[in-house]
């Protein structure tokens, strides 16, 4: 398993990078098949993460809002304060868990198939490296699209959030939408953890559905496996993240 | 010529193969037969690297190939094909893309010069017709003899089949049969066919090997096999249920 994962590792990186500097011909992968995963992981999860974050922002703002209202009363700083703790962190950080779900369990499950019914032997010997061919696209296509859903997600949740407030406790959405206490830093840390998930969680995903064994009953376990083991890496990534953001971005004064 | 040298290979401590012996002459086919689970597709993939064994060593045309590494292991796989037991064929291509992806990747054709080949291989095994059909609008044996069109593509002189046969109705499997003696007879291909199916090793093979217990426990042309006395060979050919034979899982 650990030598599955260094090698996946060291493959998807280089066939990104040889893709992104060649195109078509540095790469086994076709740009069709690259757009084809951006639909995939993108467009097919965007009502999944926008109803999530949604639901996420209102229950998160009616709280806070409720607790604020019986310690001070003073509500004009929750809507700040909820669009900067969105954007570096619960933004990228619950997008990417839906993601782990949804798109960790459809790869787990596409290659591990693949490999129960021979496909990915197949594909060796018709000179096809299988991570090239499989794991590259979507790779690539999670790099883009863990981006842009975490910012519709992100646009979903203070959109239900400033909602939420004024419905039930009459706040103004002006200053609900108050983006000043966003920082420079806030928005690195949300960028930088949206290319660290979403570079994680196809190659997570890719290296459980390589390593199933056995037939339907292996599939069924290579995809939870890739669920559990994509959501945990999302959350450790989050922890040495959020560290390395507080002690370089915050500390720097950004 | 083909040397499996006392392979050995275990899974999850259970020993499968314990040291098999074989030689394959050029130009020849060869039935591997023997039960189910015993070691025979088990025996062929570690031939193109598909697996890696534990013991023992493989050789192909004087060159030791159980030591290389994957990427040189792509110049066994264009000398030696396969074609496996459930036809392989990946289902968003149709049948003259999925037979132009080996001209396109080791041969390094372009998209429009390898599909034009692609054709070529296709009518060889009758085919044209279902060139732009999908794999799911096609019966079993007719993707296996797209299966077999993608084999060989790559000019192999050694071809793999993992159980051609199986699954297929009577007809189909004769018409495999037909195909692969005539990739010897015609082309001098050298092949290894995995089977049990016993009208198939007794019209197309020229020898035959029989695998029991994770060694090769009976070797010779198919008239040898039929006269020969052991009784494990015996209750195989005439596939009696009582004998000394023990059946993985029974």
């Amino acid at each position: 398993m650990i030598a599955l994962s260094v090698d996946v590792l060291e493959k998807t990186f280089a066939g990104a990078i040889r893709w992104l500097l060649r195109g078509r011909r540095g790469a086994s992968i076709t740009r069709g098949e690259v757009l084809r995963q951006l639909y995939q992981i993108g467009n097919r999860s965007l009502l999944f993460v926008c109803v999530t974050l949604g639901f996420l922002g209102m229950v998160l703002v009616f709280q806070t809002c409720l607790q604020v209202n019986r310690i001070t009363g003073d509500l004009s700083q929750v809507g700040a304060e909820f669009i900067k703790i969105l954007v570096h962190e619960f933004g990228p950080s619950l997008t990417a868990m839906m993601l782990a779900t949804r798109v960790g369990a459809g790869i787990a499950a596409e290659i591990g198939s693949m490999v129960v019914t021979e496909q990915i032997d197949a594909l060796r010997m018709n000179g096809v490296d299988p991570v090239d061919y499989l794991i590259v696209p979507r790779f690539l296509a999670s790099l883009v699209m863990t981006g842009a859903l975490t910012t519709i997600g992100v646009g979903a949740a203070i959109l239900m959030g400033a909602l939420t407030a004024y419905y039930s406790f009459h706040l103004n959405p002006v200053v609900f939408l108050d983006p000043s206490h966003v920082r420079l830093g806030d928005l690195a840390t949300g960028v930088m953890k949206c290319a660290a998930y979403g570079a994680a969680v196809p190659i997570v995903a890719g290296i459980c559905g390589l390593a199933a064994r056995g037939g339907s009953e292996g599939v069924g376990t290579a995809t939870t496996r890739a669920v559990i083991s994509a959501s945990f890496v999302v959350i450790l990534l989050d922890f040495f993240l959020s560290g390395f953001a507080l002690f370089t971005f915050q500390r720097g004064g950004l | 010529m083909i040397s499996f040298r006392g392979l050995k290979k275990s899974f999850a401590g259970k020993e499968v193969l314990r040291g098999v012996d074989l030689e394959v002459k050029r130009g020849e086919v060869l039935f591997i037969i023997g039960t189910s689970g015993v070691g025979k597709s088990v025996t062929i993939k570690h031939l193109v690297g598909l697996m890696r064994p534990d013991g023992g060593e493989l050789w192909l045309d004087g060159a030791r190939v159980d030591t290389l590494d994957e990427r040189a292991l792509y110049d066994v796989r264009k000398k030696c094909a396969m074609v496996f037991q459930h036809a392989t064929l990946f289902d968003s291509m149709t049948l003259l893309e999925n037979v132009a992806l080996p001209l396109r990747k080791h041969r390094k054709l372009s998209e429009r010069a390898a599909e034009t080949e692609a054709m070529r291989y296709l009518e060889m095994v009758h085919m044209q017709s279902f060139a732009h059909s999908y794999p799911a609008e096609l019966g079993d044996g007719t993707r296996k003899r797209a299966a077999i069109a993608r084999a060989l593509t790559v000019g192999p002189e050694y071809v793999l089949f993992d159980e051609p046969t199986t699954g297929l109705d009577p007809v189909s499997a004769r018409r495999i049969d037909k195909l692969i003696r005539e990739l010897a007879d015609e082309q001098k291909m050298t092949s290894i066919v995995v089977s049990h199916d016993l009208t198939s090793i007794f019209s197309v093979a020229d020898r035959v090997a029989l695998l029991y217990r994770g060694v090769v426990h009976a070797v010779g042309t198919p008239a040898e096999i039929r006269a020969s006395q052991d009784p494990v060979v015996q209750q195989f050919i005439h596939g009696r249920s009582d004998g000394p034979m023990e059946t993985p899982g029974f």
